[in-house]
């Protein structure tokens, strides 16, 4: 008598709303492992800035000032306009360099992804730039270009080229036959089967290389800066170290590590978890 | 003309280029046959026969051979767009695991130039079939293999098909449920009555599905060896029918005086 009502309240909701509580089981799951995720994720941006703390305190502050000092010396820099123009500089170079090195290596990956003989022509290419410093392709192109943002542009982009290069040329060769032959058997055109089934395949290493590339670019576009031009956050960066102002340094340093995070984290983040839902999820039935 | 062939292969053969020196491989021999419209032939045969090579060609993924063939009287190719409506069901799904499943049955219509209008229809309907109704907004990867599967039978039926080539569509999967979706797919092709071309390396398979069973001998160089006719097996067959079970045997041994043995299955 007294298990009835007990029984009861359990079995008819689990009937009832079997796609609710299931929404909801999904829910809690989604939080559990996301919740996992934060802890560890925070745990490990603590412990970084412990490393930081306790390497100042062995270190004297003009070597290596503490978090809070730089991070004081960057609160006043933000509310003066130099710091913004410098950022604006070095974003614009960045950009221009990004889309110089994707466009080549787009075509590059392309054409020996879809071509054997083009594969075997631009393979030693692509060992050439890879083994060759940076430096010497960066000082290279200031040569022969000359000191000048075109030159700052280009000596950011090439170095990047290479390695970006192998990315999209694996992805290219990564598309699974399989499917193509499915479209086929199913009387697909041409338009159908790259539209609908190579570039769908393609994608996620695009959006990898593009993510990847992006934070190659930036660090190269900095040290294009520091070597060859009186303006952005690499010379700004190069200025203070001159001064043997390292707060300074760190400010800058960090000021850009903070919105290259957010556009790759953030931004390419979201766009990447838009874009390929179907990945294999939680769960499965 | 008056009882035009599904399908007619005539003189088929095959040869995979070897590298260098070596004389390349053999993977069809002069293989002739016709499946008449509606008919559901299986072609059973030991691994490396060649029988998936032949269900390439007669899809056009592989026009390099010797021979003809045609279906419904027109010559198979790569790009013959005329040809009949032919629906494919590999070993594996071969689903876009990017597209739901709806969404993958959709590239077959749209491929198959069926106006978008009938689409959601059409879909409901196989989805219906293949006790897939609830899960047409799923993405493959969130489906079990067998629900894989009987996605891709759907997406191949959307079309509705005259000629439906099947590899060995379940060999990948349970004994359990490649028998649910063997049954599935007879009461499916009783709807719909589309000619099919089922390859097996599997005795019982062919006997519980065919209406003939044509046989092949081990490749290199795979040859048509025998026919057993099925018509007398009355439909719709059971699993628990007897009949099935010794008619299966009977394959066999057939099968095994033919090949020698059976040391790979």
């Amino acid at each position: 008598m007294s298990l009835q009502p007990l029984s009861v309240t359990r079995f008819v909701p689990s009937i009832l709303s079997r796609k609710s509580a299931e929404d909801r089981a999904r829910v809690s799951r989604w939080f559990e492992a996301h919740a996992a995720d934060r802890v560890i994720k925070f745990a490990s941006v603590l412990s970084l800035l412990g490393l930081w703390y306790f390497g100042a305190a062995l270190l004297p502050a003009s070597v290596m000032p503490a978090p809070h000092i730089v991070a004081r010396v960057l609160l006043h820099e933000i509310t003066l306009p130099r710091i913004w123009i410098n950022v604006a500089i070095t974003m614009t170079r960045i950009v221009f360099a990004f889309g110089l090195a994707m466009s080549v290596a787009l075509v590059l990956g392309f054409a020996m992804g879809l071509s054997k003989t083009a594969a075997r022509f631009f393979d030693v290419w692509v060992v050439c730039g890879l083994s060759l410093p940076s430096l010497v392709l960066i000082l290279t192109i200031f040569m022969i270009v000359g000191l000048n943002d075109r030159a700052a542009i280009i000596a950011a982009a090439i170095p990047v080229v290479p390695i970006l290069t192998i990315n999209i040329w694996e992805g290219i060769k990564n598309v699974d036959q399989k499917l193509i032959d499915m479209a086929k058997a199913y009387h697909a055109d041409r338009r159908r089967i790259i539209g609908s089934v190579i570039a769908p395949q393609i994608a996620p290493t695009m959006l990898a290389s593009a993510r990847f590339g992006l934070g190659l670019i930036w660090k190269m576009v900095l040290f294009v800066e520091l070597l060859g031009r009186s303006d952005g956050i690499g010379y700004q960066i190069e200025y203070y170290y001159q001064m043997f102002n390292m707060s300074e340094v760190l400010a800058h340093a960090l000021l850009f590590l903070l919105i290259m995070l957010f556009i790759e984290i953030i931004l390419l983040g979201k766009l990447e978890r838009r874009l390929f839902r179907w990945r294999p999820i939680q769960r499965r039935i | 003309m008056a009882n035009a062939a599904s399908i007619e292969i005539n003189q088929v053969s095959k040869v995979f280029p070897g590298k260098g020196q070596s004389a390349g491989w053999r993977a069809l021999d002069d293989a002739t046959f016709r499946v008449d419209p509606g008919e559901f032939v299986c072609i059973l045969g030991p691994s490396g026969c060649g029988k998936s090579t032949l269900l390439n060609i007669l899809s056009g993924l592989d026009d390099q051979f010797e021979g003809t063939a045609s279906i419904h009287g027109r010559p198979v190719g790569k790009r013959n767009y005329d040809a009949a409506r032919i629906a494919y069901v590999f070993q594996e799904p071969r689903l876009m695991p990017w597209r739901t499943v709806r969404a993958n049955i959709e590239f077959a219509l749209s491929a198959a130039n069926v106006s978008s209008s009938q689409w959601k229809e059409r879909i409901d309907r196989v989805l219906a079939l293949v006790e897939l109704s609830d899960f047409g907004d799923f993405y493959p990867l969130q489906l079990s293999g067998g629900m894989q599967q009987r996605a891709s039978i759907a997406r191949a039926f959307a079309i509705e098909p005259e000629v439906l080539l099947m590899d060995e569509p379940f060999s990948a999967l349970d004994e359990l449920t490649a028998r649910r979706l063997r049954q599935q797919l007879l009461t499916i092709w009783g709807t719909f009555r589309s000619t099919v071309l089922f390859v097996t390396h599997n005795a019982f398979e062919a006997t519980f599905l065919s209406d003939r069973i044509l046989m092949m001998t081990k490749g290199p160089g795979g040859k048509f060896c025998d026919e057993i006719d099925l018509r007398e097996l009355a439909r719709p067959r059971s699993y628990e029918d007897v009949r099935v079970f010794e008619t299966s045997r009977t394959v066999v041994e057939r099968l095994v005086s033919h090949i020698g043995s059976l040391d790979e299955h």
